[in-house]
């Protein structure tokens, strides 16, 4: 591509070399920099994981092979853990690219003062976590949370319910405050997809006589299909990492309902100091992390490959 | 639509009126999806800004309208009184200033760090290119967690805990592939004329960065530097952990130790959160383009 011309004409055996001095220069800082604060702990991470390690008493780490390991494949709450993080990364993604998908519809079309609803849309994604977490503790108070009044609207609720010691409301709020918190996102790379599309494709299918639903699924969906694949990927990338949110709002309760890997890992180490086997949780968050990792960059592969 | 209505129109004479009443019908329809429309835009963007809309209630309106259920939905009184004592009360202050000292740092660190790698990225031809670029995405893509653990342990030997440069410095290492990402979309749409012009006239290729690229580049590096800033700014996980002492908590972190109903007033701790999230929104608004850009690696353009 364009890059091709910056390197200047002809260049080899030395003056090759020469050229390639500096983009190594340049990429070797980053290297080093990412290479000390995030490989090298995941490595020791990993190793720390086959050991005893008592950070508090400062004796010296002991090899137990596969103890952590075995402990952890044997333990039924870790497999409670893995379960409730699929279902609420599965969640999440769903209910928020939902949401994102039929926002961007929406806002597609032109109408008077859509600037202005579009920017209040994009709020939530731009509060920081923390705001957010207080904001939703205030408004699920059993006592005096403003959603009890619109609770109450629905028939058989004359009670101010328990939001946060239910467990599948706990869940069901984790999830649609993650969602609330990441839809503006997915909404506004959806809407980019959609303006993409060349308005001559609908105007052809229109007067072929393709009605609304026709023009959706045959038009629209093909043609923003590759940025929604990205987006799943993406979401599922962002929606197991959330920590901040459920970390703050239950800490993982009640009795566990929310608990996802992240949160196990931060207990087991920060909570109930037992360093050696949050590595192995660690390692086995960092396997399905690495896998979804992997999904995303070779879509972006096949992307670039298609776009050249 | 309506080109539908005109190929309908232009059917054999003796089908005009049908064909007129099919028209009429289709305006009354149009009427009412519009409707319908209008309705699902406001119900989307009303719960959308609401939890918002009700952070400011509660803050600006006096606690006795607050704390009685039901609570008014349109606030009856305004007041500012909260902030003063929220002030008075907490040391948001030092809080604050903690925060933009990491803030600054991290901004400082990554920003210049990414203007190596953009242009490295973006500008130059070099076997490996590609798998430096794959580097930052997976980096860019690991829980935080799972470095935290082993990060603590060597913070910990090292004597680096309590230290707010030390979590800039790791704030720096998780926001930077972000920021090359973003940058490097900035850095090629300079075209490549212009950089040819400048090494022909004998500027050398790491001049070209400084004489040719940044000048022209200068809001995609306000929006890398707004970027790390915010992050570290909103940043939870590692400041909780590598911060523990009371006097360096960052705002993050201590507005997360107030308590609604508890020992703090309702408005005052609504306050709190108003005061963090300002500038942060402000700021993401304005640049949500480019960030955009920089979270899908460039896959998109936002």
């Amino acid at each position: 591509m364009t890059q091709a011309v910056a390197a200047g004409p002809g260049g080899r055996g030395r003056r090759r070399w020469r050229r390639y001095l500096l983009p190594f220069a340049l990429a070797l800082p980053i290297l080093l920099y990412e290479g000390v604060l995030v490989v090298y702990p995941i490595a020791q991470g990993i190793v720390g994981s086959f050991q005893r390690i008592e950070l508090a008493s400062n004796v010296a780490p002991t090899w137990v092979g596969l103890d952590n390991y075995a402990r952890m494949f044997s333990d039924p709450s870790f497999w409670m853990v893995l379960r409730t993080t699929l279902i609420f990364t599965g969640l999440v993604i769903l209910v928020a690219i939902l949401t994102g998908l039929f926002t961007a519809l929406l806002f597609n079309r032109p109408f008077w003062g859509r600037p202005v609803a579009r920017g209040m849309m994009m709020m939530p994604w731009a509060m920081p976590e923390v705001p957010v977490v207080m904001i939703f503790i205030w408004i699920l108070n059993p006592q005096f949370g403003v959603i009890n009044v619109f609770a109450r609207l629905l028939p058989g609720v004359t009670e101010n319910p328990q939001w946060l010691q239910v467990p599948w409301l706990a869940m069901a709020w984790m999830v649609l405050i993650a969602s609330w918190k990441a839809f503006p996102f997915y909404s506004l790379v959806i809407l980019a997809a959609l303006q993409a599309v060349p308005d001559e494709i609908y105007e052809a299918a229109r007067v072929d006589g393709a009605n609304a639903v026709q023009l959706f699924w045959h038009i629209t969906i093909p043609s923003i299909l590759t940025t929604l694949e990205l987006l799943v990927v993406l979401a599922s990338i962002f929606s197991f990492k959330q920590f901040t949110i459920i970390y703050l709002m239950t800490g993982g309760g009640p009795s566990g309902a929310t608990e996802t890997i992240v949160i196990r890992i931060y207990n087991t180490a920060f909570r109930f100091y037992d360093y050696s086997y949050a590595t192995a949780l660690g390692v086995a968050g960092f396997v399905v992390s690495l896998v979804i990792a992997s999904v995303f960059i070779l879509l972006q592969v096949r992307r670039t490959q298609e776009n050249v | 639509m309506s080109d539908m209505a005109t190929t309908k129109s232009v059917q054999p004479g003796d089908r005009t009126q049908p064909a007129q009443r099919h028209t009429l019908q289709r305006t009354a329809q149009r009427r009412l999806v519009r409707l319908l429309f209008y309705m699902m835009v406001i119900a989307v963007s009303l719960m959308t800004v609401f939890p918002i809309y009700w952070m400011l209630v509660s803050t600006f309106q006096p606690n006795e309208y607050t704390l009685h259920f039901p609570p008014p939905l349109i606030p009856k009184e305004i007041t500012v009184r909260q902030f003063a004592g929220l002030f008075a009360n907490h040391p948001i202050a030092l809080w604050l200033r903690n925060s933009a000292i990491i803030a600054i740092t991290t901004m400082l660190v990554s920003t210049t760090l990414s203007v190596l790698g953009a242009y490295t990225l973006s500008s130059l031809r070099w076997p490996g290119r590609n798998l430096f670029g794959l580097f930052l995405l997976a980096t860019q893509m690991l829980p935080e967690i799972l470095v935290l653990i082993p990060i603590y342990g060597i913070f910990r030997r090292l004597d680096l805990l309590n230290n707010l440069t030390s979590l800039a410095v790791i704030d720096a290492a998780f926001i930077l592939p972000i920021c090359i990402w973003i940058l490097k979309g900035v850095f090629d749409t300079v075209p490549t004329e212009v950089l040819d012009a400048a090494v022909v006239d004998g500027c050398t290729q790491l001049s070209v960065i400084w004489r040719i690229v940044l000048p022209l580049t200068v809001p995609g590096l306000v929006a890398v530097a707004v970027v790390s800033f915010f992050f570290a700014w909103n940043e939870y996980l590692y400041a909780s952990i590598l911060l523990g002492k009371a006097n360096i908590m960052p705002a993050s972190v201590g507005l997360s130790t107030l308590k609604a109903i508890g020992r703090t007033p309702v408005e005052q701790y609504m306050a709190s959160g108003l005061i963090f999230s300002v500038f942060p929104v402000a700021f993401y608004l304005f640049m949500q383009r480019y960030i955009v850009s920089g979270l899908t690696a460039g896959a998109v353009k936002g």
